[in-house]
């Protein structure tokens, strides 16, 4: 059916879409590396059906100066490449936050209003 | 032969480096590395590697394929080959029928028509099209109309031509072969009947292509 197929393209654009603003929230607290972030959102269904689509992702928040990265050593392998927010990540997020509250809000006042 | 997780990562890293082909070379390296850091992290946790392992990590991964779209979308970086919502169908054969024979079936206009649909159709590229314009103006009608027209002049040089005084100035043989010109002539007129229909073949041929590139995108 044609509604489903659209229905689906419009979730997966919506998570793509939110998907970013969750990577920020996971590096409020702390810096993190690229498979620690993956595993964080695994945890979470419906958030990420492919992990590997996490790595563009990342790579361009670092490119568009959301977050920035450094490699640290590792006890148990090679180096690994920590994401950290920086203020202008920080301040996209908030933007964000600011919006995503009443819109959520707003969308469920009508979905899940009793019928 | 049992297929080792090296070679199932291996093949796995390969894949993604074919599909983020079109992304700049920073960008492929920089994922490319991050997906294999994370595998080979997802590996070193494991006990005891086993092949369903490996595979379920991968999978996780998702599709190289889906990773590269993902990708490409990020970066806003269009597909090599782009993705027209393009199917050959009524127009585009309508457009090779005229343009090759259009000119018989309805006089001049027939080639017209042909060309019109040739440059509406989003079936070819602008190199295309103006090799179907251009190789041969009026398809097939050209080539017919010359040899009708040359044979009826041929025809009418038979017999004695009569100067202006009146006077018979020779009686031409009822011949038109034989002269180098001639052979020269046969040979345009064999080329003019052979290049519309090798330009129909090779449009036919890029209609033929298009649908694969675009489903390669």
């Amino acid at each position: 059916m044609v509604a489903v197929g659209k229905q689906d393209a419009l979730l997966a654009q919506m998570r793509k879409g939110t998907l970013q603003y969750c990577v920020l929230s996971l590096l409020v607290e702390d810096e993190r590396y690229g498979f620690d972030l993956v595993r964080s959102l695994a945890e979470t269904d419906g958030m990420v059906t492919s992990e590997g689509t996490i790595y563009p992702l990342l790579s361009r928040l670092r490119r568009d100066g959301l977050v920035e990265t450094t490699w640290r050593e590792s006890s148990s392998g090679p180096p690994r490449r920590y994401y950290k927010l920086t203020k202008s990540g920080r301040a996209a997020l908030e933007a964000f936050k600011s919006e995503w509250g009443p819109f959520r809000d707003a969308v469920d006042h009508f979905v899940e209003r009793k019928a | 032969m049992s297929t080792t997780p090296d070679k199932l990562v291996d093949r796995y890293v390969k894949h993604l480096e074919v599909e983020l082909d079109d992304l700049p070379r920073d960008r492929r390296r920089e994922i490319v590395d991050e997906i294999a850091g994370h595998i080979a992290e997802a590996r070193a946790g494991l006990e005891h590697e086993s092949e369903v392992d490996v595979r379920n990590i991968l999978e996780g991964l998702g599709d190289p394929a889906d990773i590269a779209e993902d990708a490409r979308e990020r970066f806003e970086v269009r597909p090599t080959v782009q993705a027209q919502p393009f199917k050959p169908g009524w127009m585009e054969v309508a457009a090779l029928v005229f343009l090759l024979i259009g000119g018989l079936i309805i006089p001049m206009f027939g080639w017209i028509i042909g060309v019109v649909l040739l440059w509406v159709s989003n079936a070819w590229n602008v190199r295309d099209k103006i090799i179907g314009t251009v190789f041969v103006p009026g398809g097939l009608v050209l080539p017919i109309g010359l040899a009708l027209f040359s044979s009826s002049v041929a025809g009418g040089t038979c017999g004695p031509v009569i100067s202006g005084s009146g006077r018979a100035i020779t009686a031409a043989p009822c011949s038109y072969g034989g002269t180098s010109t001639n052979y020269f002539g046969i040979v345009a007129l064999i080329a003019l009947v052979v290049i519309p229909i090798v330009t129909t073949a090779y449009l036919a041929h890029r209609l033929r292509q298009q649908p694969s590139a675009a489903a390669i995108a």
